[in-house]
């Protein structure tokens, strides 16, 4: 028997539709973090495409031994800017735009702690991005020499020195990382103030949904390692530009000692991103297998282990420079031991799962992809941790494949699901089942061609950033089939891109509540008002709205 | 913020839209974007900083600048279609392997260190009659955390090193302790043959385990380990852990807050408790479940 309840759903007086600029005005000046939130999507979502078409001519040029479709030099340009743009201008923003549209939905706020610094943080990240993107005009600095930075993502030094690195190309991808990290710090500190301060009645930190949490934990994150980065940029600075030497090897600086500032952000990052991935693994898996999260206190626990741990392993990316066995037995331990509270939160996945009655729609096929895929992503993680074993395969494309797994097997699969699951609250209409089956199994079907097959390479030694390599490697067959499974990313994602285009105008009308789900943001008209709720709503379990739509038998009765 | 309620005063409170934000962002990149392009783009820079400042303070200075927003509300069902089943029984069988008691991990310690201890016996005389050095067993032991220890001669070994005693200790004695934790968390479950279990089996796996491993975990105890007295000092250590862990008494765990009363008042025997229980009705009932 349905259980029916009635709550008061707000709907906003929409004023009419003005002209071109009213809307371009509305949108550049807007402070409501939905919005905010959509622009952050939509930017990198479009940085998103340009780094994978980036990605796409790497492959190109990978694809046959002796190939020459571009110049080593483009190539050194194509895996900089691929990186930097994946993880600054794609994989922050796009979870921070996630974060910005749902996390006062769902603790029942009506904005952002901050509206003005979030539309600050938003702009300042977004001009960062056009800054990278402009050294292809303005990189040739003085000298005449130069483009895009070509210097790769983490820019070791003495690589970066002028005499390596001369006209402004490198300097473009210092300040664009440096602009572009003054709003991702903007942006924790916007989300963390809302979670602590601006909750809705009855929604204690015990209540809390699980990606809220994530969100906190990543932002903490934020703080912490933006810092030595920034740092590290403006040491690079004055290096450059004032004569300094920190990063001088032969002025008595330390190359070491940008790996160090580089990686002490650079290893957390990949919890940054991972993070909000898990947050909405979190929300996602228990609505479609019909199931209360199991084990909420042991995943918030998880959560902040991982966010400390995260802390202690960066120079697990250093163990080919030569660490000495005590740092060699300290990062080998700290990785592996960050692998207990993950493996927390998998096997939580898994008990939410048996014994559901899981529903087979697109969020909960890009989630049950992400979760296998995760296991096999930290187990050549674990493989990696390994001081020895890393010796041998350090820089080359085993290490490539490890880490795409995660960022792609894990991230974007997730970030995919998202899209699915809460599209339908952003816009008001379902994106398309049929296009969005057609570009789970297209994807999966290419990511493991690419990534399973780019471990094998690697094994047979062939190093990464490799610009070509000869026949006689044994390496051709494996890099024509990788190539291969990245078109066929290429072709998936494309038809997801048409499907949100076409979804929005022609998509099916979603209402407040598509998924039968339990959070706050179901709660409210899809998509919402300008101000979420009419009132203030008050919450009594982690499920507010099982409480609403089973008031015989509400989460309440059972919750400590 | 304002949060007052749109139900009665059908508007909100909403912060104005403003453009300064955009314009102080735009203002610090291109001051940033001076240094690699021109001078005159980080002035355009400056001047759109301190305008964005002045527009930002003069917008939240007194007060933050609100606008109303019309709210109209109406009111519609949350609801689900899905039917809310009732939850299957479960027969109470099925739960009691969960422990009613279990022993205290200062247990576990104790007879840990106790087993680390005694284990020293075994492994002291194999050291003092082959190689004529009670030193040697721990140097062998420490060197598994001293890479330059590798190809230490056997002289070497029998000697006394204070590093090597201090490792040794400290290797020694938190593997003993986390065996013993072991024991606590694993007797109570195989109650009816301590000895056999804690002094025997448990040894013998964890031998098997060692056996495997070592190669990897300390090459250097793999070239010159004599397997005969390595299982002799496990076996010491598991009596001895055993029987120390074994010596404690029991605590009882939350499963037994939900026996009945006659059975935790020590009237009747339940299930959990040691007794024999009807295994028989419990596969009957799983198989009328499965049929």
């Amino acid at each position: 028997m349905a259980t029916q309840t009635t709550a008061v759903v707000d709907r906003t007086v929409h004023a009419p539709r003005g002209r071109v600029f009213d809307v371009v005005k509305e949108w550049l000046t807007t402070v409501d973090h939905k919005k905010i939130g959509l622009m952050y999507i939509g930017y990198a979502l479009i940085f998103l495409l340009i780094a994978g078409v980036e990605a796409l001519m790497m492959r190109i040029q990978l694809a046959v031994p002796n190939n020459h479709f571009v110049s080593p030099q483009t190539f050194n340009q194509l895996f900089t800017m691929h990186g930097t743009t994946m993880v600054f201008f794609a994989g922050m923003p796009i979870l921070f735009g996630f974060g910005n549209y749902l996390v006062p939905l769902m603790i029942g706020a009506r904005d952002m702690a901050f509206p003005r610094l979030n539309a600050f943080s938003f702009w300042i990240s977004a001009f960062g991005g056009f800054l990278l993107y402009y050294s292809y005009f303005g990189g040739s600095g003085m000298y005449g020499a130069g483009s895009a930075p070509d210097v790769g993502w983490f820019a070791y030094a003495p690589l970066t020195a002028r005499v390596f690195s001369p006209g402004h190309s490198t300097d473009y991808w210092t300040l664009s990382i440096l602009v572009s990290g003054v709003g991702s710090i903007g942006t924790a500190l916007n989300i963390v103030a809302t979670i602590l301060c601006m909750r809705c009645p009855g929604m204690k930190m015990n209540r809390l949904p699980l990606l809220a949490w994530l969100y906190l934990v990543t932002s903490g994150l934020v703080f912490v390692t933006i810092s030595p980065l920034t740092a590290a940029q403006i040491m690079l600075m004055l290096d450059r530009y004032l004569g300094a030497h920190f990063f001088d090897t032969q002025a008595g600086g330390s190359a070491v000692l940008w790996m160090h500032f580089f990686w002490i952000f650079g290893h957390p990052e990949v919890y940054i991103l991972v993070l909000p991935a898990f947050g909405f693994a979190s929300e996602i898996i228990p609505v479609f297998s019909r199931k209360a999260i199991f084990g909420y206190p042991a995943m918030v626990a998880a959560t902040v282990g991982i966010g400390f741990i995260s802390l202690t392993v960066w120079a697990h990316h250093m163990f080919t420079v030569g660490l000495g066995a005590p740092g060699n037995a300290f990062f080998t331990f700290s990785t592996m031991v960050i692998s207990v509270p993950t493996g927390i939160k998998v096997f939580n996945w898994l008990a939410t799962l048996w014994g559901g009655k899981i529903h087979f729609e697109v969020p909960m096929l890009f989630s049950l992809g992400f979760l296998f895929q995760f296991v096999v992503a930290g187990l050549t993680g674990i493989m990696l941790s390994v001081s020895p074993f890393d010796w041998q395969l350090g820089s080359s494309y085993f290490v490539v494949a490890h880490f795409h797994y995660v960022l792609v097997g894990a991230i974007v699969f997730m970030i995919f699901a998202a899209f699915y699951y809460w599209y339908p609250k952003m816009t008001g209409r379902m994106l398309d089942k049929k296009l969005g089956q057609w570009h789970f199994w297209l994807f999966l079907i290419g990511f493991h061609v690419t990534f399973d097959l780019m471990h094998i390479p690697g094994l047979l030694g062939m190093p990464r950033r490799i610009y070509t390599y000869e026949a006689d490697r044994g390496w051709a067959g494996l890099n024509m089939a990788v190539s291969i499974g990245g078109a066929i990313q290429g072709i998936a994602t494309l038809i997801f891109v048409y499907n949100l285009v076409h979804s929005y105008f022609k998509g099916k009308e979603a209402g407040a509540d598509p998924w039968d789900a339990w959070t706050l943001e179901w709660s409210t008209a899809s998509p919402p008002p300008a101000y979420n709720f009419a009132e203030t709503p008050t919450v009594e379990s982690r499920r507010p709205l099982w409480d609403l739509k089973h008031p015989n038998d509400p989460d309440s009765k059972y919750e400590g | 913020m304002h949060h007052d309620d749109a139900t009665t005063t059908g508007q909100i409170q909403l912060p104005t839209p403003t453009v300064w934000p955009i314009v102080l962002a735009l203002g610090v990149a291109l001051l940033v974007t001076a240094l690699v392009t021109s001078v005159y783009i980080g002035a355009l820079g400056l001047v759109l900083i301190l305008m964005g400042s002045v527009g930002w303070f003069r917008q939240v200075l007194p007060h933050e600048a609100h606008e109303p927003v019309p709210v109209e509300t109406e009111e519609i069902r949350v609801e689900t279609a899905r039917r809310l089943l009732k939850a299957a029984p479960i027969s109470d069988e099925r739960r009691k392997i969960l422990p009613i008691e279990s022993f205290r991990i200062s247990s576990g310690i104790k007879g840990g260190l106790a087993g680390g201890f005694a284990m020293t016996v075994p492994a002291g005389i194999f050291s003092v009659v082959k190689y004529h050095s009670f030193w040697y067993a721990v140097n062998l032991m420490a060197a598994g955390g001293f890479v330059s220890w590798a190809g230490a001669s056997n002289q070497f070994l029998g000697e006394f090193h204070l590093r090597g005693l201090l490792a040794a200790t400290a290797i020694h004695g938190m593997i003993s302790i986390l065996v013993g934790l072991l024991y606590v968390a694993m007797l109570h479950m195989f109650p009816k043959y301590p000895i056999l279990s804690a002094g025997f089996v448990v040894p013998l796996i964890f031998t098997g385990l060692m056996h495997t491993a070592i190669g990897v975990v300390s090459p250097i105890l793999n070239q010159r380990i004599e397997w005969f007295w390595f299982v002799a000092s496990q076996i010491f250590f598991g009596l001895v852990c055993g029987f120390v862990v074994n010596l404690h008494d029991k605590v009882r765990t939350p499963q037994f807050q939900a026996l009945p009363f006659a059975v935790r008042a020590g009237f009747e025997m339940g299930p959990g408790t040691g007794a024999p229980t009807d295994d028989a009705a419990g596969k009957k009932n799983e198989e009328e479940n499965q049929a």
